[in-house]
């Protein structure tokens, strides 16, 4: 008699394959366990990449979920985790398209969502630095909230998913140009928002553990620059802890 | 009154009333304390370490007993436990502290990949002693006993020579584990797979049920799809009553997750499921 295991494999097969066959009946039903798991896997990917799913359209939405599906399927019985594959998934599908923006959207929509189930940290306030010596700031190493997410594109993602809150957003203008945000949680949810290119850069450096001093010349800040970023990054509450790095 | 520990949360086992699921829908209307005894959240869902369903669920959390209802350890997967799962839900139990805890008697992974479905199992004495040995491994991490679900089911193995309820009855004495009676799955899969409703509740040990649920169905080219989007149908309802004359009054859960409606809809199902407690109660006063 077969095995526990290979009656699973086989039934697993068959999921995949209705040509395989799988000691059950009626085997007919089979079809019903295959809707249920491409909805549920699908169902996932709409609840991630809603604004996607609206550009889109439902009906190509469900062919690029098969699509991803095949190549990429669940590795967890979590579905949180179904689409974290599918921005790298749509670059390689949508390369050289009209369509190869929609990449960097659900880029923009995995780290929303990435943002959405961390915590929001206590933050500090620039009195902090106070604390640390004039040659000491150079080396100071900034904690960011562990919810913050970084995301740039050659595309205006972030004006088209701002745009598309709402039914009936107009349609997506590609003269807008490139663009970079951030994905962060906040109390009441998720903040998505537009950055300067330079705060971006700044923010990215300190996020890779950069020292300040490293993050200002990467961010290529002046003086009075770097004193509206700092107020950003800390009025923002985003800084959650400084720490002087140790003198070379 | 629930007994509260000094941080407000209610202690104690969740009572043999109805209780609803906790869905994201209602995060907010929760907060007006609807009259349910107790509350029910899909495990998954909590397993981060922020987010606005976690807290919810701490607030929602101060006001109700609650029950962690997993779906996605599949714990008679052949290939074994997903112990990054299972560790995950060790910690919503640690934050959340349930009363009650609950898995599936089904498997849903194979070579890596997850079906994210409660997949039927075989019903044989290899596949009893595989679940039991798998519930004895999680009962043992989690440090806690766990309620083991029968799932609803479309098709059966042509290798089962034991029933369903022989199956699980086999499973609850090896793993010593509870039973969570889901009786709107037992009609979906009676009616699915011409089998008895009636000698399946029987046919249970009763002592060891835990916790009933109840959901909706939907009728499809003559199958019956257990998708949790509708009332509780009125055969299903009778087959409640059965069960509750026949195990005594349990925690009974009103599932609903597609389509889910206001809360008020869910608090007057529930209402009727406390009905038919108080008649059994009634009965036996």
């Amino acid at each position: 008699m077969a095995s526990l295991r290979e009656l699973q494999h086989s039934f697993a097969a068959a999921l995949r394959d209705p040509a395989a066959s799988c000691a059950v009946r009626p085997a007919a039903r089979l079809e019903l366990y295959r809707l249920n798991a491409s909805a549920n896997f699908r169902g996932a990917l709409a609840l991630t990449f809603p604004v996607l799913l609206r550009r889109v359209g439902a009906d190509y939405f469900t062919q690029l979920a098969h699509f991803y599906r095949e190549r990429f399927p669940s590795r967890s019985g979590d579905l949180h985790w179904a689409g974290r594959d599918f921005p790298d998934f749509l670059a390689a599908h949508l390369a050289g398209g009209d369509y190869a923006w929609l990449a960097d959207l659900a880029r923009l929509e995995w780290a929303r969502q990435a943002s959405a189930v961390e915590a929001v940290t206590a933050p500090v306030g620039a009195e902090v630095l106070a604390a640390f010596a004039p040659e000491q700031l150079d080396r100071l190493q900034f904690t960011l909230q562990p919810s913050l997410r970084l995301v740039d594109s050659p595309f205006p993602v972030f004006t088209v998913w701002l745009a598309n809150q709402g039914e009936n957003a107009p349609p997506a203008d590609q003269s807008v140009g490139p663009e970079c945000g951030m994905t962060l949680a906040r109390p009441d949810g998720v903040e998505v928002a537009r950055l300067a290119p330079d705060l971006f850069s700044y923010l990215s450096a300190l996020a890779g553990g950069a020292t300040l001093g490293d993050a200002v010349t990467r961010a290529a800040l002046d003086g009075p620059r770097l004193t509206q970023v700092l107020a950003h990054s800390f009025g923002e509450q985003l800084v959650t802890d400084v720490v002087a790095a140790p003198a070379c | 009154m629930s007994r509260l520990d000094p941080r407000g949360v209610p202690l104690g086992p969740v009572p043999a009333r109805a209780g609803i699921g906790l869905r994201s829908v209602h995060h907010d209307a929760i907060a007006t304390r609807p009259p349910v005894g107790w509350l029910e959240a899909h495990s998954e869902n909590y397993f981060h370490d922020g987010g606005t369903a976690v807290r919810a669920l701490e607030r929602a959390r101060a006001n109700y007993p609650l029950s962690l209802h997993g779906v996605g350890l599949a714990l008679g997967s052949a290939d074994g436990i997903d112990r990054e799962h299972l560790a995950r839900i060790k910690r919503a139990i640690q934050r959340f502290e349930p009363a009650l805890v609950s898995e599936h008697a089904c498997w849903g992974h194979a070579g890596g990949e997850h079906f994210n479905d409660l997949l039927p199992l075989p019903f044989t004495d290899e596949a009893v002693e595989w679940l039991a040995a798998q519930v004895r491994e999680a009962q043992d991490f989690l440090g806690r006993q766990l309620l083991i679900e029968n799932v609803s089911a479309y098709v059966a193995f042509e290798h089962s020579h034991l029933t369903e309820w022989e199956f699980l009855g086999a499973v609850v004495e090896r793993a010593g584990c509870g039973l969570l009676l889901d009786v709107n799955n037992v009609y979906v899969s009676a009616r699915n797979l011409g089998l008895d409703a009636r000698a399946f509740i029987d046919g249970v040990p009763a002592a060891e049920v835990g916790e009933i649920h109840l959901a909706g169905h939907a009728v499809h080219d003559g199958v019956l799809i257990d998708d949790h989007g509708s009332r509780v149908c009125d055969d299903v309802w009778d087959l409640y009553s059965y069960a509750i004359s026949r195990l005594g009054p349990r925690p009974t859960l009103i599932e609903w997750d597609t389509d889910v409606p206001t809360l008020d809809t869910l608090v007057a199902e529930a209402a009727r499921a406390d009905r038919v407690l108080r008649e059994v109660r009634g009965l036996a006063a």
